[in-house]
């Protein structure tokens, strides 16, 4: 607990809340652009237009797209502070390892992005209230979206941390990133065991809509496969935790 | 009572061993002047004190206690330390960086006051890091060392990059904080430096403690040149006396006493005037580089 309040402690002046509420923006105004256009309008109140999967498959895209790179900004804006300040030492000399330090970042900023996904779906959910869409709701699909999106992003996260933690060249971590948002975005039309053998992939994985032969489908999102992918990263995020607190200084 | 004790106190990465077989003794309220050139193993020594870095052999006991993963926390709780580089983080204030120090180490509001005010930083606390000057980032570390109220303070090259005036501010802060009772060990390249403040020294070469004691017990040990005084140096040198020519005479290096002796004899046999013979007066410098074998000292 400790370690957590001196991590948001640190987060001052980092320009946490700012980036966030950037890319809440960016993703709110890129997944409801299409909320705009006569077509889509005309069919708000008909459920074979099917204007809310439409909207969720937007906000698939665009999350994949985007939260790749608001990771990798999270991540190494809250590590390179220890490598720019020796906070590694400063801590370690306090009896607070560099382990323990990466667990902290993981637990401050995993509860910024969860504060962040929440925003961020409820925007998007009122956007297309806002806009018209008189078509019922099923808040459920919406709900378990959302999580997923947030766990994926937490996995993510911890391997951002444990980079940026490794290499003090926080581009080597914010060009990973970049990619990551690539391979985010065309993971949704690779095939799933390729989407699946990639951490970004994972956000396909949990996509809830797919395009069918001629329309939307809801399907279920490959639970079984993230619930394997986020045990993998915990395992590997506390060995390398574990490294850390071993590695001389 | 030592504060800090050693045996037999080895680091070795691979086949090069960095730090070779040290017996540090640091005598309690004294500052320790822990002195050597460049990759002589200082900074590696103060890690595997602070329990940074795992010796590969020997004991480590600070305050008569074992240094070890068991009583590593209790023992830090009264060390200050600065190793390297001064820490802070450069996006916060130098208030906001004893803030995190404070909540890290469980301190009261006067010990942060108080670690502040030794250091002379009450002014600056409200800039940010990144707008200090290194001496004020220096001083903002020794702060943050000194908030836990320690017994003991290890600090690695505190003055490095300082300029003349930050060195003298930053040598007579320690040496009132050892008159307050903190043992400093402080470490340096900077003969110079260490000869202003330390009272007891430890000098280290290549890896091994060359020298520990205090600065006359370091120029007892140390032999200075032989000057004999005589008008007729080239008679003296044809003896096969292993000599070099001086101003008035002849010069002679690694004589003890008992050579000295058997070298008048052996002149004053010959017929060779000997108008005097003294010892040149060598700087600490002068015996620092010859226990070190000259490795290029500043």
């Amino acid at each position: 607990m400790r370690a957590a309040v001196l991590e948001v402690q640190k987060m001052r002046r980092l320009r946490v809340a700012p980036v966030c509420a950037v890319m809440v923006a960016a993703v709110t105004a890129l997944t409801c652009a299409g909320l705009m256009s006569d077509s889509a309008r005309a069919g708000f109140g008909d459920p074979a237009a099917q204007p809310w999967e439409t909207l969720l498959l937007s906000y698939v895209l665009v999350s994949a797209m985007t939260s790749p790179l608001l990771v990798a900004v999270l991540a190494s804006r809250q590590v390179d502070v220890e490598h720019q300040g020796r906070g590694w030492m400063l801590s370690q000399v306090a009896g607070l390892s560099p382990g323990r330090l990466c667990r902290a970042k993981a637990a401050v900023l995993g509860a910024v992005l969860a504060a962040l996904v929440a925003v961020q779906t409820s925007l998007v959910v009122a956007a297309g209230l806002a806009a018209g869409i008189t078509v019922p709701l099923q808040a459920g699909i919406w709900v378990r979206y959302a999580v997923c999106l947030f766990l994926v992003d937490l996995a993510l996260l911890c391997l951002h941390i444990w980079l940026a933690a490794r290499v003090d060249n926080q581009l080597v971590g914010m060009g990973i990133g970049l990619l990551g948002s690539f391979c985010g975005v065309f993971s949704l039309l690779m095939p799933p065991a390729l989407a699946r053998a990639l951490p970004w992939g994972y956000y396909a994985v949990v996509s809830p809509v797919a395009m069918g032969e001629d329309a939307l489908r809801v399907i279920t999102p490959g639970y079984g496969w993230l619930a394997v992918f986020l045990l993998v990263v915990a395992a590997l995020f506390g060995a390398a935790c574990h490294r850390f607190d071993r590695t001389e200084g | 009572m030592d504060i800090i004790t050693t045996r037999g106190l080895t680091k070795a990465y691979g086949s090069r061993t960095v730090v070779d077989s040290l017996d540090l003794r640091v005598p309690q309220g004294c500052v320790y002047g822990f002195l050597g050139p460049n990759g002589s193993g200082k900074s590696t020594t103060m890690k595997m004190l602070l329990s940074l870095v795992r010796p590969t052999r020997g004991e480590i006991s600070v305050f008569g206690r074992p240094m070890n993963r068991e009583t590593r926390p209790g023992l830090l709780r009264e060390i200050g330390s600065l190793i390297e580089a001064p820490p802070g983080y450069a996006h916060l204030t130098g208030r906001e960086n004893m803030a995190i120090v404070q909540r890290m180490l469980g301190l009261g509001d006067r010990q942060i006051a108080d670690a502040v005010a030794v250091v002379r930083l009450q002014e600056h606390m409200d800039k940010l890091v990144r707008a200090y000057s290194l001496g004020m980032k220096q001083r903002l570390g020794i702060a943050m060392a000194l908030a836990r109220e320690p017994r003991l303070l290890v600090l690695d090259e505190p003055t490095n990059g300082l300029d003349p005036a930050g060195i003298e501010e930053i040598r007579e802060l320690l040496v009132s904080l050892a008159g307050e009772g903190i043992t400093v060990m402080v470490s340096s390249h900077l003969l110079d430096e260490i000869d202003k403040m330390a009272s007891v020294l430890g000098i280290l070469g290549r890896g091994r403690l060359i020298f520990q004691g205090t600065r006359t017990e370091l120029f007892h040990r140390s032999l200075p040149d032989l000057l004999v005084d005589t008008p007729e140096p080239e008679r003296a040198l044809a003896l096969g006396i292993p000599a070099v020519r001086a101003d008035r005479g002849i010069r002679l290096s690694g004589f003890d006493d008992r050579d000295t002796a058997r070298l008048v004899r052996q002149l004053v046999e010959h017929d060779v005037p000997v108008h005097g013979v003294r010892r040149v007066q060598q700087s600490l410098e002068e015996v620092f580089m010859d226990l070190t074998g000259r490795e290029g000292l500043l």
